[in-house]
């Protein structure tokens, strides 16, 4: 482990975008009462895939690289709908997948939030509506906040988090 | 085993109109047709001599109605519980309109070990960590695995069907997005049948950027499972350092293509492209892989949980025709690019590994990033950034194989005044899906994620 010391110190900070860390400390102050109420001080997100190529999911994990760092501004994604705060919902929603995801949000405890990410909960990747698929995620769930893209990258998903968070101040 | 030599590589159906044809493939042979009388829609089933024909035959039953004679498994595959019956959607007369509603509830036999003290575990459609969804059924003594069924698709999004009618232009952004991490080895099997049907040959500096880009997309495969192979074991240093090596090999596809994973990368983008950004990368990346390499070597706790865990057998990979990094950790050479001259005359040759368990499948990786970063070397000299243009193809029945960063993948398309009638899309994974509750057995079930891991198949490829 010494070497993996060694090179992690000439390495240094790989994490960018210090700038959400800013814009993120001035929403925690005007947020305060709000994300203490909402979200206990952290914002927890189960990521349910309904049906997509892979590539949100793997966008999502790239989030946790040294690169983006996303647990440093108090957002985690957590194994258990009812540790969660937010489902987000990537996919086209199968036919297969539908009852699951509705599950899934059933066990999220109140208050709770739907966000779609990337193009295909709405439709709008070139994913076609099929007899298999039971999209767009409208249908079926109250969704709060969308962050478009196929797929949208790690500074995009961080920043509809963060845009999703100032919805709450209204 | 007492099965056949042959590797059965596909097997589906075509819907001629008055009658069906299921069209079988296996390796070094022609496509085999068999013709099918549309009112007893009946076949002789292949599923008792090759493993791996269960999923391709149950696959068949749901999308055609035909019914298969000596088949020991006729549960539905792609409908699950709430499918209306006798909906057949890659049929010809199947109205694509249709809104399929939700019928009662039909419950799933899963196939399980019974006996005293015995349990069954239910892992899944949706797991703990942002992964796609599946479902493992495992039959349990304690915390060893006597059996797993997997059970898939439920990510099925019908995109064999939504092919149909379209153009192979109007096709390729939809094959792109068939699995992300295999999206350029799709694209590139798309253009090799865009190439077979207009009697054109890329030349070489396409050919070279095409592969290029096809290497670095299994550079970023294999570098994200370098970490998470290590952090489902519980060490987690593994993942800080092979994700940040993942995250820079997506911003050089990012800057190579105008997109991260590289989508509809084959077919369009014109920016030149700066080999010395390239180079300097790939030599940043070899110092990387060799770093890495030398540090994991020496953690023996981590080789602990890797060594004889979820061990694939040789005769198994064979029974079932193992494809990719699966079959090359279990001393099986095959790999697309050994049998294609643009590798080998570029000094490619596959990497083997014999133990067939989660280190040599952790090895194969390593093995591989290096054997991808010296061909990318050589594309690099050859590329130019121009992308493929596909030409006016002529109607008839074309296939492709490329080896994608799971393995070989297989595309078989049919064209009719210039739109295609019948896609058919065999990810590596399917295959390797069937083998994989072979490794189980033996092993304790807080291993199955490492196993799994390091097998790293595709839900979305598969499932369609």
């Amino acid at each position: 482990m010494f070497r993996y010391w060694q090179r992690r110190f000439k390495t240094g900070v790989l994490t960018e975008n210090p700038q959400l860390d800013e814009r993120l400390s001035d929403l925690r102050k005007r947020l305060k009462k709000g994300i203490a109420k909402h979200f206990a001080g952290s914002l927890a997100i189960r990521m349910v895939d309904s049906g997509s190529c892979n590539a949100c999911e793997a966008e999502c994990n790239a989030l946790s690289n040294p690169y983006y760092d996303l647990e440093r501004l108090g957002v985690h994604f957590v194994a258990s709908p009812r540790h969660a705060d937010v489902m987000l919902l990537s996919g086209v929603l199968t036919m297969n997948m539908l009852p699951h995801v509705l599950d899934a949000w059933e066990q999220i405890p109140e208050p709770k939030w739907c966000i779609t990410l990337g193009d295909c909960p709405m439709l709008d990747s070139p994913i076609e509506r099929t007899f298999a698929v039971k999209g767009p995620a409208g249908e079926h769930l109250p969704v709060a906040y969308h962050i478009p893209g196929c797929p949208p990258s790690p500074e995009a998903i961080l920043e509809g988090l963060v845009g999703f968070l100032e919805t709450m101040e209204n | 085993m007492g099965t056949s030599k042959k590797r059965l590589i596909a097997r589906f159906a075509v819907d001629r109109g008055d009658r069906f044809e299921i069209l079988t493939r296996f390796e070094n042979e022609a496509i085999q047709s068999e013709r099918i009388d549309r009112e007893k829609a009946k076949a002789a089933s292949l599923m008792p001599r090759y493993p791996a024909a269960v999923w391709f035959e149950r696959k068949i039953m749901d999308d055609f109605g035909i019914r298969f004679e000596g088949a020991f498994d006729t549960r539905p595959l792609l409908h699950h519980e709430r499918w209306p019956e006798a909906i057949h959607p890659m049929r010809r007369d199947f109205d694509r309109d249709m809104v399929l509603e939700e019928a009662p509830f039909r419950s799933y036999r899963y196939a399980v070990v019974g006996g005293e003290g015995v349990f069954e575990v239910a892992v899944g459609p949706i797991h703990a960590g942002i992964i796609e969804p599946g479902h493992f059924h495992f039959s349990q003594a304690g915390e060893e695995m006597l059996h797993q069924e997997v059970r898939h698709f439920y990510k099925y999004r019908g995109i064999e069907k939504s092919c149909e009618g379209k153009s192979l232009t109007q096709a390729a952004p939809i094959v792109a997005r068939i699995s992300g991490n295999e999206s350029v080895a799709a694209q590139i099997a798309l253009a090799r049948i865009a190439e077979r049907a207009s009697d054109t040959q890329t030349p070489t500096p396409q050919r070279a950027r095409q592969a290029l880009l096809l290497e670095l997309e299994r550079i970023i495969h294999h570098w994200t499972d370098l970490g998470f192979i290590p952090n489902d074991a519980g060490f987690a240093a593994a993942l800080a350092y092979a994700s940040a090596r993942a995250e820079e090999a997506r911003r050089l596809m990012a800057a190579l293509t105008g997109h991260r994973f590289g989508f509809d990368a084959i077919f369009s983008g014109t920016e030149d492209w700066d080999k010395a950004t390239i180079n300097a990368w790939i030599e940043r990346n070899f110092e990387a892989i060799e770093w890495f390499e030398s540090w994991i070597t020496d953690i023996p706790s981590l080789w602990d949980r890797m060594d004889t865990t979820g061990i694939l057998k040789r005769a198994e990979a064979l029974r079932y025709g193992c494809v990719g990094v699966m079959a090359r950790a279990s001393g099986l050479e095959r790999d697309v690019r050994m049998n294609d001259p643009f590798y080998t005359e570029r000094g490619f040759a596959a990497a083997l590994e014999e133990s067939g368990d989660v280190a040599a499948r952790f090895k194969i990786r390593i093995a591989e990033i290096k054997a991808s970063l010296e061909l990318m070397r050589r594309f690099a000299e050859e590329a130019e950034a121009e992308p493929y243009r596909i030409a006016e193809p002529r109607d008839g029945a074309y296939d492709a194989f490329v080896e994608s960063s799971l393995g070989e993948l297989y595309l078989y398309v049919e064209l009719e005044a210039g739109k295609i009638t019948r896609l058919f899309f065999r990810d590596p994974s399917f295959v390797n899906w069937q083998a994989l509750p072979t490794l189980m057995p033996g092993n304790i079930i807080a291993d199955f994620p490492l196993i799994n891991k390091s097998c790293d198949l595709s839900y979305a490829g598969n499932d369609l």
